[in-house]
């Protein structure tokens, strides 16, 4: 007899604590870099190649402001996150204040992604690059 | 106080589906949910099955997922959860009826790690003595009851049931930081597969699930600790 493999939505109807959410934002912000690592190379191999237009037109995306805040944030969360983790698991004490890691994590997210993404607003609501 | 009880049922050898069951019971605010569930099946519906033995939160019999949550129904008070409280099966092990699950692929995982002292000195004329140093090291995972709120909250065995789990793992650290202990290696061997304890991610729902209170991914860390150390 196995164990069977939960379904996500019963997965997701579990109340477990912070750490879940914070693991789930690290997989979507993983999942983010991939992606945008993956349509840079290919688009940037394209516009080499052919200069055609849809390549061209896929690095106006990536390089617009609003993609450049979400890379930003996915980088920025997933880089201290990591760190986190990486403390935890080679100092396994500190995993008694998880939580209070987890706060002081947020803590340095907000100020370090939360100025350049305001500039880079403002830069988006007052036209300027 | 009148609580209402929403209780997932399901009997294989009736039922095409789990369906839910309402049922309202007076009780004390300080009543466990054990009193509200024994009410139910003593003066409602016996045909409601549920595990339960020392109704002291020792045998680790009565876990189950209560308002979301794995927890002890012996030890959880119902002024904890207000007056409508869900109570569901545990996660990732199949359901034999209502709240009783097959806690068969627990076991195997437990089993395989061996859970007892190995040690093939002969036996000393008395005891076979520690410091309180020694037997401080693995204090915290002895407590451990077996009870499966720890694996069964683990998004990692929910995604991979051949992941080991962390009541096995907790397990395994009992006697691996055991000074007595001779079976290190081969139990770290174990857990260093690809089913063992680098599933973990750190999630942190065991330790939050555990009625015992252990340190459970603190346990899980220095077990991957230990590993990264004798490897060099
Ligand atoms: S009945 Fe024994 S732990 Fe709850």
């Amino acid at each position: 007899m196995r164990g069977y493999r939960v379904g996500l939505w019963e997965a997701l109807r579990y109340r477990g604590g912070i750490g879940v959410l914070v693991w789930i934002l690290h997989r979507i912000t993983g999942l983010g870099i991939l992606l945008f690592v993956s349509i840079h190379v290919v688009a940037a191999f394209f516009m080499n190649a052919l200069n055609d237009s849809i390549s061209t037109a896929v690095t106006h995306w990536y390089e617009s402001h609003p993609v450049q805040v979400f890379v930003y944030f996915c980088v920025l969360y997933h880089a201290l996150n990591g760190l986190r983790v990486l403390l935890e698991d080679f100092y396994p004490p500190l995993l008694r204040y998880h939580r209070e890691l987890i706060w002081l994590q947020w803590a340095i997210f907000v100020p370090v992604f939360g100025l350049p993404a305001f500039f880079i607003a403002q830069g988006i609501v007052l036209g300027t690059p | 106080m009148k609580v209402i009880l929403k209780i997932r049922r399901f009997n294989p050898e009736r039922d095409r589906a789990p369906w839910w069951g309402y049922y309202q019971v007076e009780c004390e605010p300080t009543d466990r949910v054990l009193d509200a569930l024994n009410w139910v099946k003593w003066y409602q519906d016996g045909s409601l099955a549920y595990r339960r033995s020392c109704a002291h939160g020792i045998c680790g019999s009565d876990a189950m997922r209560i308002n979301g949550r794995n927890r002890l129904a012996c030890k959880t008070l119902i002024k904890e959860l207000g007056n409508r409280i869900t109570i569901e099966p545990l996660l990732g092990l199949p359901v034999i009826k209502d709240l009783v699950v097959d806690l068969e692929p627990f076991m195997k995982h437990y089993r395989s790690i061996m859970p007892y002292l190995v040690n093939d000195d002969p036996p000393p004329a008395t005891e076979r003595l520690q410091s309180i140093a020694q037997r401080e090291r693995f204090d915290d995972t002895t407590k451990c009851i077996l009870c499966a709120a720890c694996t069964t909250s683990c998004p990692a065995f929910w995604a991979r049931p051949d992941y080991i789990g962390p009541a096995a793992i907790v397990q395994a650290h009992r006697f691996i930081f055991d000074s007595r202990d001779h079976g290190a290696e081969e139990r770290l061997r174990i857990l260093d597969a690809p089913s063992g304890v680098w599933r973990c991610r750190d999630i942190y729902n065991c330790t939050e699930a555990c009625p015992r209170e252990i340190q459970v991914t603190q346990a899980i860390a220095e077990v991957k600790r230990e590993i990264l150390r004798r490897r060099g």
